[in-house]
């Protein structure tokens, strides 16, 4: 019985040892735990985002708003967005939303409201690859890319990450070819994610530049959230780069998923204003 | 001690073998720089690097990254639905692929890519389309992400292209039939290995579609390119026919390779000291070698002519050439000496590269004289005598040759009919004052081509379906914002009282707080150096007073410093709905009078957006009337594929903006008249905000251009005029024989412009370049005849004899040159080059009017005015010693 337990214990725990060595990673469970790292940690996050968005020759512009993202479910797949802007002071209290799908068959729900036009608008799917705001990042970059839409090969590992190439499986739906991503080791954060062109040509890159562990409360218990609080995106075709700096930032305040519907993007709570 | 020139005919024809030696030293010497040459074939460096105009339009491309375009058009005019079909659909999506591929690792920094920028190319698969999906809902999207698999797919991707006017007559034209995609240039001087690589792609294509590629880069880089080839080609074919023409004249190919020599000999040195001296060859000297050969040519057909007329085997070569030399060495030193110092004139002009072009010009031309005067003697010497056994007038035929009699004819005539003449010259002359008035000053680059030229055809092809594929920007600036007066100072107060009254509700101190801030604001924009800084002046003090206060205090502060932050952008000249609104009127006003064939700007951009974030309806593209909803329209718009499209119409601060001007024609005399129109438009609408204007764009520069280049020549070439008569009259000691020698070049260069006018030909740039050629040729045969008539009559002393002798062997020389250079140079007239073509009419012109205005007019003004020009120059008449000083003057 003893030996019967023993072997059971084993046949449980020795692919669970092996599998948690390092080589024995596969590509996509770090790419898995690298998406839950970016974006869903936490049952929600709220936070103020500050973004200078420098040309190539060196001219300023300045976007100021407030985040929220709320996971609809615990399988990091389905999210809530709301963005609240701030500045520029002439399209303050713009409302961007998203109900973002995680199932390739299923189109994200996305809402603009436009105040001073005092209109709601939903913005029919087209794809995510636009611009987020006129900056260097991507509606993508901003709600994150499903990992279903390309195939991962771990292409090598440094001291501190694993090198993950993807390519996307519908090469004609995206305007890169592949790209790579540098995945912490330690903290499974995408640190480096590198865009390229034919011809082995880096078109963009998003660099994480600040991680910061956030203390929050997790089923009563104190833990803390690496977050990534400083990222930038550059363009090498345009010369232009995107810093975004995250701050004020609080998981699991709870709010409700009733925040994220039409009608509060006209007046939302003050907590989403402030 | 002998005269000069004695000593240089002594030495040449004693120490011939010396002097051969020097001139093919010479020549390999210089030539040896010909591997170092450096080609400049962009044509705004014939302005000054310091030109306003120039600076502007680069501080202009800078300031909205502006890229010089190649654009590449498809047409089909057979299938039903244009261009929107699934085959040629296709074919632009793989063209638009493989110019995506059209860059190369930049020079002089490998890590760069330099070539056809991408991010901002425009086709079909790479601009966005936006749309109302139904009510309330906004969709964007790629107009054509894959090609169309049906003709109901293709049919509907025309129709979305054709809904957004900044496509419609830029990448789409109005009917359907024509694509153009535009291809940006991180540099215009790749736009011809672009080009090359376009037509070679695009050549391997079948079927109904038609391949078109035009842009101005592409027309000025090709212009600059073929001009250097042809320069090779068109050349030597010249010096073919010459070759023949002498060989016609003189039968003796040892001696009719001489004028060969001297022509390569001075325009291997005057390029290779160009390049040694480390100017690179402009277009503009491409032209050089032309001009040098025609030059070197008639000096030595000069000499050739009369050695030709003179040598008999009795006389020998050695006594021959003495006398010949002797004869001639005065006029040829005259002639060079005005010719050269004609095109030194040209340095004067305010065109770089017109400057070297002279510069090296007039040493050509003492090249082509010193090489004429020494190695001619001693390439004759050079020959066994028994090579001349048949050579010379007496030896074929003598006075029998076909020349002498008419010749001989015609001087008869000058002399019995010169009132007549002279009548039908003035007649000539008034003809020509009114085709001057005719004459229409316009440059178009396209006509540099020829009309089978492919550019050409695509320009006239795609000019045809599009707005134009000409560019220009007319650019408004603001001036910036001053920091507020007191008067401002008490608006603001007074708005950010009522400001902080709308916000009570939700922070009930703002009214409070407002009042303490607003004691502030006068000292605040004392410091303030404009009104951005005021702004920040006022956030800085904000955040001072939210320092220690409660979170809800600091809340308040911050919004009421939305209040300043909109003051801010409210005053963000090109933020505002009257700027757009005066920009989108300017537009339409320009296209009413159709000058132009399209203008585009952010006026369309916020029309465009407004219109699909509301309704979609037609009256709703439309400027918003609040600046906040302008504010939102560009937000949206740069929610797009391609946000850095609106920073190539105005600047991120909002300060500046163009507008684009697309031109249908080429034609310079069309972009003036919209200058002009602009002007007058501004003139009875005044611009608002304080905004001002300057202009931009290639097709602008080459407006300027054709201003300084047309006047800028026409300037040099009156300095010239004036240079040649002061010389002539020193030379001749007279002003009366100087104003005499001016005549055949002053008739022929009315008789040129006459015609250029009458016939409706544009003066342009060549034709304004090449008349500079005019002062080298016709002056010199006027020095040539007036010279030899002087000294005829000196010997005579009747007029009437001395014509004779004049419509012998001196008329026989200039009636050969203009024979050999005016039918010689018209080989040109094959090139495709439309400059080379005027190159060889030209000469034609210059030659044969010169020539015979020479032969005719001038014995015929002297048969007249024998008395009056002749007084006291024969010697019975005259002291014997002042003749002789005034001999010596001429020849040294």
């Amino acid at each position: 019985m003893k030996v019967m337990f023993t072997a059971i214990v084993i046949c449980i725990l020795l692919p669970g040892t092996l599998y948690a060595g390092e080589g024995a990673l596969t590509a996509s469970e770090i790419v898995r735990r690298g998406n839950h790292m970016a974006l869903y940690q936490g049952q929600d996050t709220k936070g103020s985002v500050k973004m200078e968005i420098t040309d190539s020759q060196g001219r300023i512009r300045r976007r100021a708003f407030n985040i929220l993202r709320k996971n609809a479910d615990a399988k990091d797949r389905d999210q809530l967005y709301f963005t609240y802007f701030q500045a520029p002071a002439d399209v303050r209290k713009m409302v961007f939303m998203v109900h973002k799908h995680a199932a390739l068959e299923n189109d994200d729900d996305r809402w603009l409201y436009m105040p001073s036009l005092d209109l709601v608008k939903r913005i029919a799917a087209g794809d995510k690859r636009t611009s987020f705001v006129g900056s260097d990042f991507l509606y993508e970059d901003i709600s994150g890319r499903s990992p279903e839409e390309d195939v991962h090969t771990l292409t090598g590992t440094t001291e501190r990450s694993y090198i993950i190439k993807s390519v996307p499986k519908d090469p004609d739906s995206v305007e890169f070819e592949y790209s790579i991503s540098y995945i912490d080791k330690e903290t499974f954060m995408p640190m480096k994610m590198s865009y390229y062109k034919q011809g082995d040509l880096c078109a963009r890159q998003i660099k994480v530049m600040k991680l910061e562990n956030i203390d929050a409360r997790e089923d009563n218990r104190s833990v803390a959230y690496p977050t990534a609080v400083l990222t930038e995106a550059r363009n090498f075709e345009t010369g232009s780069r995107t810093t975004m700096a995250f701050s004020g930032i609080r998981y699991n305040t709870g709010f409700g998923t009733d925040l994220f519907t039409e009608r509060y993007l006209r007046r939302p709570p003050r907590d989403v204003r402030r | 001690m002998k005269p000069f020139k004695e000593r240089i005919i002594d030495f040449s024809v004693t120490r011939y073998r010396l002097v051969m030696v020097c001139t093919l030293v010479l020549t390999l010497a210089t030539g040896a720089f010909f591997p170092l040459v450096k080609m400049d074939t962009d044509p705004e460096n014939m302005l000054e690097i310091t030109e306003p105009a120039r600076v502007f339009h680069n501080a202009a491309k800078k300031r909205f990254d502006l890229s010089d375009t190649v654009v590449l058009g498809v047409i089909n005019e057979k299938d039903p639905d244009g261009v929107f079909n699934p085959n040629t659909l296709k074919r632009i999506y793989e063209l638009t692929k493989f110019a995506k591929t059209l860059r190369w690792p930049d020079e002089n920094n490998p890590a760069r890519m330099s070539g056809v920028i991408e991010a901002d190319m425009i086709a079909p698969s790479l601009v966005d389309h936006m749309s109302r999906q139904g009510p309330g809902t906004i969709k964007f999207e790629w107009l054509m992400e894959e090609p169309p698999k049906t003709r109901a797919q293709a049919r509907e991707i025309r129709q979305k292209a054709l809904s957004n006017p900044l496509l419609k007559g830029q990448m789409i034209s109005g009917d359907g039939r024509a694509i153009c995609i535009y291809l940006p240039l991180t540099d215009k001087l790749l736009s011809y290995k672009v080009y090359k690589a376009l037509q070679e792609k695009t050549g391997a294509f079948t079927g109904d579609d038609q391949f078109h590629i035009t842009g101005l880069p592409v027309a000025e880089g090709a212009i600059g390119v073929e001009m250097f080839t042809q320069m090779s080609t068109a050349s030597p074919l010249a010096m073919a026919v010459i070759f023949a023409l002498l060989f016609l004249f003189f039968r003796k190919w040892r001696i009719i390779i001489l004028p060969m020599i001297i022509a390569t000999v001075s325009i291997v040195a005057a390029m290779g000291l160009m390049i040694a001296v480390g100017f690179p060859v402009h277009i503009l000297s491409s032209m050089l070698p032309i001009f040098l050969m025609s030059i070197a040519m008639v000096d030595s057909v000069h000499v050739l002519s009369e050695f030709f007329d003179v040598y008999t085997p009795e006389k020998g070569r050695k006594e021959t050439v003495r006398q010949v030399m002797s004869t001639l060495f005065a006029p040829m030193l005259y002639t060079s000496l005005t010719t050269a110092a004609g095109f030194l004139s040209l340095t004067l002009a305010p065109i770089p590269p017109a400057r070297v072009f002279g510069l090296f010009l007039s040493i050509g031309v003492m090249i082509a004289w010193a090489v004429t005067i020494f190695f001619v003697p001693a390439y004759i010497m050079m020959m066994p005598e028994k090579a001349l056994a048949d050579f010379g007038l007496t030896a074929q035929g003598g006075r029998k040759s076909w020349l002498v009699r008419p010749l001989a004819a015609l001087g008869r005539f000058t002399h019995r009919r010169a009132a007549l003449i002279l009548v039908l010259l003035v007649a000539g002359i008034m003809v020509s004052i009114w085709g001057i008035n005719q004459i229409r000053i316009n440059d178009n680059y396209a006509k540099r081509f020829d009309l089978s030229h492919p550019i050409r055809q695509a320009d006239t092809a795609l000019n045809k379906h599009f707005g134009g594929t000409y560019m220009a920007y007319l650019v408004l600036e603001s001036p910036g914002l001053q920091r507020p007066d007191r008067f401002e100072i008490q608006k603001l107060t007074q708005g950010l009282a009522e400001f902080a009254l709308t916000i009570e509700d939700e922070f009930p101190r703002a009214p409070d707080l407002a009042a303490n801030l607003a004691r502030e604001l006068p000292g605040i924009a004392q410091d303030a150096s404009d009104f951005y800084a005021f702004v920040n002046g006022v956030g800085h003090h904000l955040d001072k007073m939210a320092v220690g206060a409660s979170e809800e205090t600091a809340f308040t502060l911050r919004e009421l410093q939305v209040f300043f932050e909109l003051e801010r952008e409210r005053n963000k000249p090109f933020k505002r709905p009257e700027v757009l609104s005066y920009m989108a009127d300017l537009q339409d006003h320009l296209l009413e009078t159709g000058l132009i064939g399209k203008a585009s700007s952010v006026a369309d951009v916020v029309r465009k957006v407004n219109q699909e974030l509301t309704d979609g309806r037609p009256e709703s593209f439309a400027i918003p009337r609040r600046f906040q909803s302008v504010s939102e329209c560009y937000l949206q718009y740069q929610q797009s594929h391609r946000p850095n499209d609106l920073w190539h119409m105005v600047t991120p601060d909002y300060s500046h903006a163009n507008i684009r001007l697309q031109f249908p024609t080429g034609d310079s005399i069309n972009t003036k008249a919209t200058v002009a129109e602009v002007r007058s438009y501004v003139e009875a609408n005044p611009l608002p905000a304080s905004l001002t204007y300057r202009w931009a764009g290639l097709h602008y520069i080459n407006l300027v251009l054709e201003g300084k280049l047309v006047w800028g020549f026409l300037k040099s070439f009156a300095g010239s005029f004036l240079i040649v008569f002061i010389m002539m009259s020193y030379l001749f000691r007279s002003l009366l024989w100087g104003g005499l020698c001016m005549v055949p070049l002053t008739i022929t260069l009315g008789a040129i412009y006459g015609i250029t006018g009458i016939v409706g030909k544009d003066y342009d740039l060549p034709i304004a370049v090449l008349s500079a050629l005019s002062i080298g040729m016709a002056v010199d045969f006027a020095i040539h005849f007036l010279e030899r008539s002087r000294a005829g009559y000196r010997e005579k002393g009747n007029w009437g004899r001395v014509v004779g002798h004049m419509f012998g062997e001196p008329a026989r020389a200039i009636s050969r040159n203009v024979l050999v250079i005016a039918i010689g140079f018209l080989p040109l007239l094959v090139a495709s080059l439309v400059p080379y073509k005027t190159t060889g009419i030209m000469l034609f012109m210059i030659l044969s009017c010169s020539g015979l205005i020479t032969l005719l007019a001038l014995p015929a003004i002297l048969t007249i005015g024998e008395k009056f020009f002749f007084k006291g120059l024969y010697p019975g008449k005259e002291p014997e010693r002042k003749i002789k000083k005034k001999d010596l003057v001429h020849t040294s």
